[in-house]
């Protein structure tokens, strides 16, 4: 060890330096990059094979909702409040003709219709659902969670108002709120949103609570910082990770309430109005067990959507975490 | 008599028994004896009746709500499937038959303040005491006329002592050997439920906490790479859509009968199957997140260093904090038993309480819609109960004591 010293000092010689002088320019540099949240955040998002491969999935699954039922000229047309349909004959297996083949004769109003058409349109209504439920339920969720975490007198009300939700079956209530609404696109997004905020309400509001009472909370209300500012600048920041995870996750979720909705028969009415989730529970009340490809339709392009956007969640609250990065 | 003498006393009993309890709590009474506060003033007992009171509030709740929603269902579409040959009827005749039959289900008002007066009616039948309750309505017999049509119904008294009474199904007398609704909730449908749930509560805990740990305890290896995708996929893809997948994998790959019977034992495994199955991601996904929050913790690294085996930390360290979180939704999926699945009761035909749910709310039947939310808000409200109760015997560390 003291020999390391020796050679060291030995040769710490003026040779090993060059005097470059000083430049306030220089002096202004950083040699690293600057730290930027949302560079910092894509780059993990990029670094995971899979993740790529879901987005890409997602892509391909709404350009494919548009430009699907374009490839087969099969169509679905509405004169006033009478529609009419390309009509084949039932339980057609997948050819070229039809790539899916067509709906079986159990699955009125589309007995006979070409089930590559159908399976795009519902996407294109399924997705368009999802997502506007979705949003519409984040930001409640968010505006509404984030003050019941803050303020402590909004919790036993809230509270009680989730546990008089719980109590209900949740199919009861859609029962209960679609008979007297006609369905169509806004109620039943209405009839969604209704209960959907709850949960994430509930989710954002155990969060605040857990940061609510930390060291750079509590300085920054004893500095008098007000309620508004507290939330939006030091509790939802806190938990943008959270936040942008359950947007992702939201998506999904509103198409299965959608789907569990069409399986009581409480969707869209309209004959042109189709979503996946009509598709699929028609198909199962179809004989399925026959004509397989009838139920594997839907599938094939349900399957994939929910999960992919699933997944996509899972890696964003891994990839806005700033704990996870650098 | 009897048993209204029983009833009664019992009744009274219990609400001496909570007012005594909430005394002795204040201190008001038995102040200096310390045998009988550390009894009767246990954080337990307090915390619980503090619970089932704050809990009735919101049953109330939602029991009126339940109640005015039913209410707005149109009078015509009730009124159709009541009366026989609705679309034959003239007009005054139908209004008519109509009224008698809004009167029959209890459901007639002239004004908003009748039909609060329904409510709390409504609220005296459920409540839990000893009452005898006549019916002009049960069993009524149809008169015909000269030409063999339906002119009224007669009323057949009929009277009977009731605990809870949740009113009489008018739709499903036929099938069942009783028409009152609590008779057909209890008697025949919930034990078809809980029969499916009960096996499906036992695969979900049987699969769901050994994969978990295996999970955990081989992270990122190939059993955790395997159980990811196959929770993310049950998380992610819509109910209806992978019960079919299961009854596709079990009833026509494996071969599992696929209607359900009472007698069968068989033939509940493909039910009971595909909700355990579906159930058991949960559980394991929860497991493996505790398990590695745990891996983490300072007690860990010091057994560690101490150098206990892996194994051994694993199942006598880890294991018992992080089950912890997850004793507290036993009770809830062992009471949720008891209330079925809508749809897996509706694919493999259980004659449960789901599917009675579905059956009611297509033949208008209110008073079956109305008795299933007060059951399952009842059972929701014990379960979330004996969970808290649970996690505090469990866990020294929970205390249920209010500062």
């Amino acid at each position: 060890m003291a020999k390391n010293v020796d050679e060291v000092i030995e040769f710490n010689n003026e040779d090993l330096f060059t005097v470059i002088g000083n430049s306030d320019d220089e002096a202004e540099k950083l040699e690293s990059t600057p730290y930027s949240y949302w560079r910092e955040t894509f780059k993990q998002l990029w670094k995971n094979p899979l993740t790529i491969i879901c987005i890409a999935v997602i892509i391909l699954i709404v350009i494919m909702a548009f430009v699907g039922p374009l490839i087969k000229q099969y169509k679905i047309i509405s004169a006033g409040n009478k529609t009419t349909f390309d009509k084949f004959d039932d339980y057609l297996l997948p050819s070229f003709d039809h790539f899916f083949g067509t709906a079986g004769g159990g699955m009125q109003p589309y007995n006979g219709q070409d089930l590559w058409t159908l399976v795009w349109k519902g996407t294109q209504l399924s997705l368009l659902l999802g997502t506007v439920v979705a949003l519409i339920d984040t930001f409640f969720g968010i505006l509404i969670g984030s003050m019941w975490g803050y303020f402590r007198w909004l919790d036993p009300i809230l509270i009680e108002l989730r546990n008089f939700i719980n109590t209900i079956p949740s199919i009861l209530l859609y029962i209960l709120l679609m008979q007297f609404l006609e369905p169509s696109f806004w109620t039943i997004v209405l009839v969604l949103c209704m209960f959907g905020w709850m949960g994430l309400a509930g989710f954002i509001r155990n969060q605040i609570i857990i940061i609510r009472n930390r060291e750079y909370n509590i300085a920054s209300q004893t500095l008098g910082s007000s309620s508004r500012a507290m939330i939006t600048h030091n509790l939802l920041p806190y938990l943008i990770s959270v936040i942008v995870t359950v947007i992702s996750t939201a998506i999904p979720g509103a198409i299965s309430s959608e789907v569990g909705l069409a399986y009581f028969n409480l969707s869209f009415k309209a004959d042109d109005q189709v979503t996946l989730g009509q598709v699929l529970t028609l198909a199962a009340k179809d004989k399925w067990n026959v004509y397989p490809h009838l139920l594997l339709a839907p599938m094939v392009v349900m399957a994939p959507l929910t999960i992919c956007f699933f997944y996509l969640g899972l890696a964003l609250a891994d990839a806005t975490d700033p704990k996870n990065h650098r | 008599m009897a048993t209204f003498l029983i009833g009664y006393t019992i009744i009274a009993l219990i609400v001496m028994f909570v007012i005594f309890v909430i005394l002795v709590s204040r201190r008001i009474i038995f102040r200096n004896n310390a045998k009988i506060q550390s009894i009767f003033a246990h954080p337990l007992l307090i915390y619980s009746l503090k619970r089932i009171g704050s809990a009735f509030i919101s049953i109330m709740l939602a029991i009126s709500a339940t109640y005015l929603l039913l209410r707005l269902k149109s009078r015509n579409s009730i009124c159709q499937s009541y009366v026989e040959n609705w679309d034959k009827l003239p007009y005054d005749i139908r209004e008519i038959r109509c009224d008698n039959v809004m009167r029959n289900l209890g459901l007639y008002a002239n004004n908003f303040w009748e039909v609060i007066g329904q409510i709390f009616n409504y609220f005296y039948k459920i409540l839990p005491f000893p009452k005898t309750l006549c019916r002009e309505d049960a069993g009524t017999e149809p008169i015909y006329d000269a030409f063999n049509n339906l002119i009224s119904y007669v009323k057949v008294h009929d009277c009977r002592t009731f605990i809870i009474d949740l009113g009489i199904s008018y739709k499903m007398a036929s099938g069942s050997s009783s028409n009152y609704v609590i008779d057909i909730i209890f008697g025949e449908r919930m034990m078809h439920s809980f029969r499916i749930g009960i096996i499906a509560v036992v695969i979900e805990l049987a699969i769901g906490y050994p994969l978990g740990v295996l999970m955990a305890k081989h992270k990122d290896g190939i059993v955790d790479k395997i159980g990811k995708t196959y929770i993310i996929s049950i998380d992610a893809i819509p109910g209806v859509a992978y019960y079919y997948i299961w009854q596709l994998l079990l009833v026509y790959l494996i071969g599992l009968p696929n209607k359900y019977e009472s007698a069968n034992f068989v033939s509940w495994l493909a039910p009971a199957l595909t909700m355990g199955l579906t159930g058991m991601a949960g559980i394991a996904l929860w497991v493996r997140r505790f398990m590695l929050d745990e891996f983490n913790s300072d007690y860990v690294k010091f057994a560690r260093s101490k150098g206990i085996s892996e194994n051994r930390i694993m199942y006598t360290h880890v294991l018992r904090n992080a089950i912890v979180p997850l004793i507290r939704s036993i009770p809830a999926s062992i009471l949720g038993a008891l209330l079925g699945s809508f749809y897996i009761e509706n694919i493999y035909g259980v004659p449960g309480l789901g599917e009675y749910l579905i059956r009611a709310n297509e033949s208008n039947d209110l008073y079956a819609l109305q008795g299933i939310v007060v059951v399952s808000a009842f059972i929701s409200i014990i379960a979330y109960l004996a969970g808290d109760i649970v996690t505090a015997m469990v866990d020294p560390r929970v205390s249920l004591a209010s500062e």
